[in-house]
């Protein structure tokens, strides 16, 4: 049970949603932005997350939107993670949804509150690293369009107010060889002790990965080590674990150690599905 | 009739798969108050203040109980723990405080704003550390508690229990062994996680009539208990209980009921409910036990096992509740099923400061099998033996006798060779124990036996009454708890089947209520057909009797003459010639409108027979009424580079007696099978150094999800058992007890190293390898 009386909202475009903010923040409300709800509800339920009022961006239509035009896919933030899988515009981002929670969770979980929840894994963000995709934001002066690996750094940095609305992904990345690896404490449900993303273009690897620190990242630090081509894979992945310089999580998920163990293990079969 | 062995459907079973089955969270009988706990944040502390002013001024709040040393200290063996903390707590999730208000959003609220001060104590996180010579006391006071069950504490220590087992000379047995192995193993705490977190109503009328609501396995001990602790009269204590949404022995305690009643009377005897959330759940309630176990055995080059010598100190947590009980099964049981002639066992209970521990399903079974027959294997690879012939070659067998020194025959032991011999068919057992995939993936095959009695209360007794309807159909009354395992089905079977009658004839009231309802002790211990089913035969028996004493009068004839079967009454050798039982069972009404005969109601009941306590210095005793053996297979794919794996096929060969309802015995296996997986594979509290549990969730603590399950093989031999109904052995708990260790012998194998140690991640495997990067 949710112990707070909270106040909902359920405007029906992007500027009556921001208006509205702009409105109960100003009223003392503490607003949130509310898609899938999941850790609004499971979260307020401890008192982890409070909001005197939640403004439900699902039936606004840019943040269901899923679509392409000539240049992009256009993936609004209120869709969920399994019509995501199910309608498939995005392989890799279908595959890297697919490991999240479970399939009734995803059936309430959005690619957009997935990015900006609390939870650090962030999994759905990973894709959009890979592919240098913008987000759209609303905020009280209107719509802006930021590259995501500006915006995203440990979290998506948005300011007071702001809305992420929808993800826009250049369609020649949505083609590119891919690969998406989650290991977890043990089986298949839980979250990861090690996820990674990574994609091929043209001849050069990226990786993004979640779970080895308390947030997500592109992991630009190790592609180079990744891409040294005049190396075998093992000197490859052990001159990237030496360029790593992230603090690696310990906690009853696995020990620091025995995810850098994980990751070289993941390394090896991102290298060997993706080639050098 | 043939009602015993079919697949009878469970008769909640439409309420339950509509959703329209009531719980005791869901019950709706009048206006409530509503009680939140405040729970310690950490595993050991002085408690330096409690200020509740913030919460008191909430409006609806009615009422803040702290501990006190007026409330009486509960307990089921030592009376150890107080309700709520007193001057100390002594686990993470420990009830501190408790909030009444008008509504549950009050009452967490308030709870909220009570700031308890604490002072950080050193912190006991395993039975090791709880030995220690410097360790802190947990339980100064031990030696003068009082006792209302038996135990053997030991003074100026942490152990609230010895059990010995002294079978045979054990100088002798090491003497006559040429090989031996000896290992250590250990795991922590774990939790029950069922789906229907406890939950009670408790309401003291103003005639002093104390009334309870209690999701619990054992609401006659309820009765009793409250009746000790708070000194009501047991005659105005009356609990109810309608269907428990799982169970697994963590509702077999007494906790939850004890808070409802505190909250109530603190609120003038107002009806107060408490649900506990799910991280109560976990972490409040009592829990799995945790073990370490030194396990030595030894045998000849032929492989006769010769002496096992062990030690088990179980991680009893904060307070000894039912963990003494639970130790001291493990001691009963502290070998598999084995005719072992030399055996020295000190099982004990060791207090932590850990949730406290309580039964799990499988009673200290799955525990000390873990570790023993782990052992067992290292064993058989010593003398270079296959494990299953090993464990063939030494299968405990009527005519043997146990570690407590019972002398066993056919009807108190079933046969393992059997259930050996059938596992090695599931298995395909003679391709080999191990396949290879591919160059990083083999396919292993881990296997383990089993045996469990039910140390039960020696006085433990059931009884059933039987009604009937104006159509001739019947009631049946039964203090069994339906806790999901379809028991008040397979009563109702067989009530049918010695009726012959269709069981759609016989009506069960589900819930149980204390003052309509006959007691039957408690729902734990596989026990609730065995003993309830003998009581339901004698209290068919009654209603035979007086069927047939109205039956004779109406008909002229002798009782010898008549037989009862098909909703008649009729000579048996003009079966033409009888009545209809509906026009019996109210009352015969002669034509003139004379009656005889009135209604009938049917009384039965059972007493387990020649138990006895454990001799305190040899363990000497019958400590149960038979026992059921089982095998146990378990295959994986192991990945060698990431030791990883995935649970394949996993069998389980039971010599149950009889099947009474077959596709309930596969549930009740299959569910026991996974359940020992998930403790095995993944389920562990874990603590960090102030003893908080870390995973106080099931977001991080994971119980095992479907598709995560490997292919389920379920066997049973038949060899009925002449005293139970129908034939039948208990069943509920036994498909869990080897998996724990048939899991840890088919990694071992695979990883090619010793894996002593639960969870068996894969983290566990890297480690045990060396932790190499």
């Amino acid at each position: 049970m949710i112990p707070y009386d909270f106040e909902y909202y359920n405007p029906s475009s992007v500027e009556e949603a921001v208006q509205l903010f702009q409105t109960l923040h100003h009223d003392g409300k503490e607003p949130m932005y509310f898609s899938g709800g999941t850790e609004i509800i499971t979260f307020g339920r401890l008192n982890m997350v409070r909001a005197g009022a939640v403004i439900d961006i699902k039936n606004i239509p840019e943040c269901r939107a899923l679509e392409f035009n000539q240049e992009s896919l256009f993936i609004g933030a209120a869709n969920a993670l399994t019509t995501i899988e199910e309608r498939n515009p995005f392989p890799l981002l279908s595959q890297t949804v697919s490991e999240i929670a479970d399939r009734t969770a995803r059936n309430k979980i959005t690619v957009g509150g997935n990015i900006c929840g609390t939870i650090f894994y962030r999994e759905a963000v990973l894709p959009f690293l890979l592919t240098d995709s913008l987000v759209l934001v609303a905020g009280h002066r209107g719509l802006r369009s930021v590259p995501i690996n500006e915006i995203f750094q440990e979290q998506l940095l948005l300011e007071s107010g702001e809305l992420l609305v929808q993800m826009v992904t250049n369609r020649a990345y949505l083609e590119q060889p891919f690969v998406s690896i989650k290991r977890r404490r043990q089986w298949d449900t839980g979250y990861p002790l090690i996820t990674v993303a990574a994609l091929k273009v043209g001849q050069e690897i990226r990786v993004a990965i979640s779970g080895l620190t308390d947030f997500p990242f592109r992991a630009k630090q190790i592609e180079g080590a990744l891409n040294r081509r005049d190396l075998s894979d093992e000197q490859r992945i052990e001159l990237a674990l030496h360029s790593l310089d992230v603090l690696i999580l310990n906690d009853t998920e696995g020990s620091s150690q025995y995810r850098l163990f994980v990751l070289k293990n993941t390394l090896h079969d991102v290298l060997h599905e993706l080639g050098g | 009739m043939n009602i015993i062995g079919k697949s009878v459907i469970r008769k909640e079973a439409f309420d339950k798969v509509t959703g329209r089955a009531k719980y005791t969270a869901d019950e709706l009988s009048g206006p409530s108050l509503h009680a939140r706990i405040v729970t310690s944040p950490y595993g050991h502390a002085r408690i330096l203040s409690i200020d509740d002013s913030l919460a008191r001024e909430i409006t609806g709040v009615r009422a803040i109980i702290v501990g006190s040393h007026e409330f009486p200290l509960t307990g089921e063996e030592i009376r150890d723990r107080p309700p709520l903390a007193v001057d100390k707590v002594r686990y993470y999730g420990e009830p501190v405080a408790l909030v009444v208000a008008d509504r549950y959003e009050i009452a967490k609220k308030a709870a909220e704003l009570i700031e308890v001060k604490y002072e950080l104590l050193p912190v006991i996180n395993s039975p090791t550390e709880a030995l220690k010579e410097d360790a802190p006391i947990l339980h100064p006071n031990l030696m003068s508690y009082e006792k209302i069950g038996t135990a053997y504490p030991v003074a100026h220590s942490n152990i609230s229990n010895v059990t010995k087992i002294r079978k045979g000379n054990i100088e002798n047995g090491w003497s006559q062994s040429e090989v031996s192995v000896e290992a250590t193993y250990g795991f922590s705490p774990s939790s029950h996680s069922a789906m229907e977190t406890r939950a009670a109503t408790a309401e003291i009328k103003p005639d002093g009539y104390v009334h309870i609501t209690t999701s619990s396995q054992a609401p006659f001990m309820v009765k009793r208990l409250m009746g000790i602790y708070f000194g009501i009269d047991i005659g105005k204590i009356i609990v109810e209980t309608p269907l428990v949404g799982g169970a697994y022995g963590g509702k077999a305690p007494i906790q939850w009921e004890v808070l409802a009643y505190l909250a109530s009377r603190a609120v003038g005897g107002k009806r107060v409910k408490i649900v506990y959330t799910r991280e109560e759940d976990l972490t409040t309630a009592p829990c799995h036990v945790g073990l370490e176990a030194l396990v030595k055995i030894g045998c000849t080059m032929e492989g006769v096992i010769t002496a096992a010598e062990m030690v088990y100190w179980f991680d009893g947590g904060a307070y000894s509740d039912k963990a003494i009980d639970v130790s001291r099964a493990g001691g009963v049981d502290c070998i598999g099923p084995y005719n072992i002639d030399n055996v020295w066992c000190d099982s004990l209970c060791v207090y932590t400061n850990h949730p406290y521990g309580t039964p799990f399903r499988g009673f200290g079974h799955s525990e000390v099998l873990f570790a023993f027959e782990r052992t067992m294997n290292m064993l058989a690879k010593k003398i270079g033996m296959d494990p299953l012939e090993f464990r063939k070659r030494n299968s405990i067998l009527p005519g043997h006798t146990t570690p407590t020194q019972v002398v066993l025959n056919k009807n108190t032991v079933g046969y393992l060779p059997p259930c050996i011999d059938r596992l090695k068919d599931l298995l395909d057992w003679d391709q080999g124990e191990i396949t290879e995939v591919d160059d990083r993936r083999i396919r292993v095959k881990g296997i383990a036996c089993s045996w469990k009695t039910s140390t039960i209360d020696t006085d433990a007794s059931s009884g059933v009454i039987i009604t009937f309807n104006s159509d001739g159909s019947m009631n049946l009354m039964s203090g069994v708890v339906e806790i999901g395992t379809g028991t008040k089905t397979i009563l109702a079977q067989i009530l049918a089947e010695r009726m012959k009658m269709d069981v759609e004839q016989i009506h069960v009231k589900m819930d149980v209520h204390t003052q309509t309802t006959p007691e039957h002790w408690k729902t734990v211990a596989s026990r609730g057909v065995f003993m309830a089913g003998r009581a339901v035969l004698e209290a068919a028996e009654d209603v035979i009797r007086q069927i047939k004493d109205v039956a004779a009068c109406v008909l002229r004839t002798s009782t010898e003459d008549l037989e009862v079967a098909f909703g008649r009454v009729f000579l048996k050798d003009e079966p033409e010639v009888g009545l209809m039982l509906k026009d019996v069972v109210y009352g015969y009404k002669f034509p003139n409108g004379n009656s005889i005969g009135g209604q009938i109601v049917g009384y039965g009941n059972y007493i387990l027979r020649r138990m006895t306590y454990l001799d305190p210095e040899t363990g000497a005793g019958q400590p149960g009424p038979e026992w059921t053996v089982a095998a146990h297979g378990v295959e994986v794919e192991y990945d060698k580079r990431d030791f990883t794996y995935k649970l394949v096929r996993a069998a389980t060969v039971v010599d149950i007696g009889v099947v009474l309802n077959h596709k309930a015995a596969l549930g009740q296996v299959m569910g026991a099978m996974s359940m020992g997986l998930a403790f095995a594979g993944r389920e562990t509290f874990v603590f960090d150094e102030l003893g908080r549990v870390m995973n106080p969730q099931l977001r991080t603590y994971r119980p095992i999800h479907y598709g995560e399950n490997p292919r389920y093989l379920v066997d049973f031999v038949i060899n009925p058992v002449e005293n139970a109904p129908y034939g039948s052995r208990g069943v509920g708990e036994h498909g869990l007890l080897g998996m724990p260790a048939a899991l840890a012998n088919a990694l071992s194998i695979a990883a090619g190293v010793e894996l002593n140690e639960l969870p068996l991640t894969p983290e566990l495997i890297w480690r045990t390898k060396g932790a190499e990067l």
